[in-house]
């Protein structure tokens, strides 16, 4: 496994969105530490072949966050500069939403709801084929207003799928506003516990606490296992952090500068 | 037909330990047999038919051969941006199996009465579309499902409709039902309505071909429908996007002329009274002794004379509020 470094995560991000003029920058932001967590310490893969036949699936039912996916594929060698320099540009193969036409990306993300009820008919392949590989899916807490999602985890739990570990980005926002405003979630540990999951919570931007959770569920058995990862939506540049108008707006060469200067910074 | 349904999944689930069925909580006595012979093989999801579709997804990307069951009214309708994302994008060998097509629940009204389902399917890209008529059709749409390695979906109507073969078929390409030597009027029928178009066709001495494969159709079959003059198309669906809409499209993409053509469909509207299955296609002018007589007066009626060069060039000055339906 390598070592991935947030903060140059979080750069290569910036890079995308720049020369691609991407919006869902906070999404991609606030998935950082968890996604260098999973493909640092927990996941197993392949760095010559992200579709190798030994791997843990990782999916990402939020696929507004993609470039953070995107920028971990940088350093796993799966893609390379050209990709970030190219991002959107006429005939370049990266989307801004999650499809999963791209090597390493398991399952299309960009319609919500998807990835989920996906990844949990994976889970029970796994299972019938009595093959220990993790499922490992992330999904947004605005995603969770899905109906679909509500499904799987009612199945996750009957068929006692407990190689499913479903992660929540708890940043608090959906697209127009905040998640208590818009449809109320809270308590998500409560929710996840009255459906059969085993659950924890952690700071989802502090690296040790994300392994350590983690590590802690797939300990236990005979239940699915969901992570409560309570983040900030656009974490890591001050005037990002926690603005919600930055989900539709695109980097200047201003503001890509000071973005970068903050993130060098840090 | 429900009964050879019922084995041919019983005995798919014998010969092949990755075929697993999936159910939205519908099918109750079809399954039965493989429920009793190979029960890890099935598995009933809840009523949940849009994670039914999501689960299949991710069971073919394990490599398991999924068939998805439900109404036609649920699969697809109602879970169709999921075939379209979680299945077709990835192109996956997914089989999905709508039953009671057209207006077979005919006392259950309009959520369980599906004439749009091969409308909604016929936009997605990667997916093979079979409707078989009777059981001899339905098994080898079945079984050339299973073969592809691409996403289908199996349209199944009125079961218990008189079976027009008399032995196994060896492919689902259209097949001629009644051979005669009039090449000047052809009758083009699938799913239910190839009994009863059948029957009209004897009776007239009419060439009548079922397609119990409705995507992808061949340029032999376009070559051998525009060997004839004039064309009959019935179908149990809307009169948008189901057979005529294939075999129209064929037509054009094969750069050829269209025929004239009489086209036998649902009517675009719901249902809206309760009654027998034969009261309910009258409300479309689809029962039988109904689709008799509209053939019997085409084929009676003195051929019109008025080409559309005679029609006056500024007509859409003169539009009025008439539509088409």
């Amino acid at each position: 496994m390598k070592e991935l470094n947030p903060k140059k995560l979080r750069k290569t991000i910036l890079d995308f969105a720049y020369y691609g003029q991407s919006v869902h920058i906070p999404s991609a932001f606030s998935i950082v530490e968890i996604l260098s967590t999973l493909y640092s310490k927990i996941l197993t893969y392949s760095h010559q072949d992200p579709a190798s036949e030994k791997r843990d699936f990782f999916i990402l039912s939020k696929g507004h966050g993609v470039m953070a996916l995107y920028a971990c594929f940088i350093e796993l060698g799966w893609l390379n500069e050209t990709d970030i320099k190219n991002y959107f540009h006429d005939g370049s193969r990266l989307r801004g939403l999650a499809e999963a036409d791209i090597p390493g990306l398991e399952v299309s993300g960009g319609s919500l709801g998807h990835g989920l009820p996906v990844a949990t008919g994976m889970a029970l392949g796994l299972k019938k084929r009595e093959d220990a590989r993790k499922i490992i899916c992330l999904v947004g807490d605005g995603e969770m207003n899905e109906g679909g999602i509500w499904e799987a985890l009612l199945f996750a739990a009957h068929h006692k799928l407990d190689n499913l570990l479903v992660i929540v980005d708890a940043n608090q926002f959906q697209a127009m506003g905040r998640v208590e405003e818009i449809l109320s979630l809270e308590s998500l540990p409560d929710k996840f516990r009255s459906f059969g999951f085993d659950v924890l919570e952690c700071d989802g931007h502090e690296s040790s606490a994300i392994e350590n959770s983690i590590q802690k569920l797939f300990s236990k058995n005979k239940k699915p296992k969901a992570l409560i990862a309570r983040t900030l939506k656009g974490k890591g540049v001050s005037f990002i952090e926690g603005q919600n108008a930055w989900h539709y707006t695109r980097l200047t060469k201003e503001t890509y500068e000071a973005a970068g200067k903050e993130l060098s910074l840090a | 037909m429900r009964e050879v349904l019922a084995n041919l999944i019983a005995e798919k689930a014998e010969e092949d330990s990755n075929f697993i069925v999936l159910s939205g909580d519908h099918g109750y006595a079809l399954f039965d047999p493989i429920r009793k012979r190979r029960p890890s093989q099935f598995v009933n999801v809840g009523v949940c038919e849009q994670l039914a579709v999501s689960l299949s997804a991710g069971l073919a990307k394990m490599k398991f051969r999924p068939l998805v069951y439900g109404l036609s009214s649920f699969i697809p309708l109602r879970v169709v941006e999921h075939i379209k994302l979680d299945v077709c994008f990835q192109s996956l060998p997914v089989v999905f199996l709508g039953d009671g097509a057209g207006l077979v629940y005919s006392t259950l009204g309009a959520s369980h009465q599906s004439g749009e389902d091969l409308a909604a399917l016929g936009a997605l890209p990667n997916l093979r579309i079979y409707s078989p008529s009777d059981r001899y059709e339905l098994a080898i749409s079945f079984k050339e499902a299973f073969t592809e390695s691409t996403p289908a979906y199996i349209r199944i109507g009125k079961s218990d409709r008189a079976a027009c073969h008399t032995s196994e078929l060896s492919s689902t390409n259209p097949h001629t039902i009644v051979h005669s030597d009039n090449r000047r009027k052809l009758l083009i029928a699938t799913g239910s309505l190839l009994s009863p178009v059948s029957q009209m066709a004897k009776k007239r001495n009419l060439h009548c071909i079922s397609v119990p494969r409705l995507r992808p159709i061949s340029k032999s079959f376009v070559q051998e429908i525009l060997k004839f003059e004039e064309i009959f198309i019935f179908e149990e669906h809307s009169s948008h996007g189901g057979l005529c809409t294939f075999i129209t499209n064929a037509i054009i993409s094969a750069g050829e002329r269209l025929p004239l053509i009489h086209h036998f469909s649902l009517k675009s509207i719901f249902t809206k009274l309760a009654g027998s299955y034969q009261f309910a296609l009258s409300e479309h002018d689809l029962s039988d002794a109904q689709l008799d007589n509209r053939l019997s007066e085409i084929l009676d009626a003195p051929r019109s004379t008025q080409a559309a060069s005679h029609l006056p060039h500024d007509s859409l000055k003169n539009d009025s509020a008439e539509f088409l339906k």
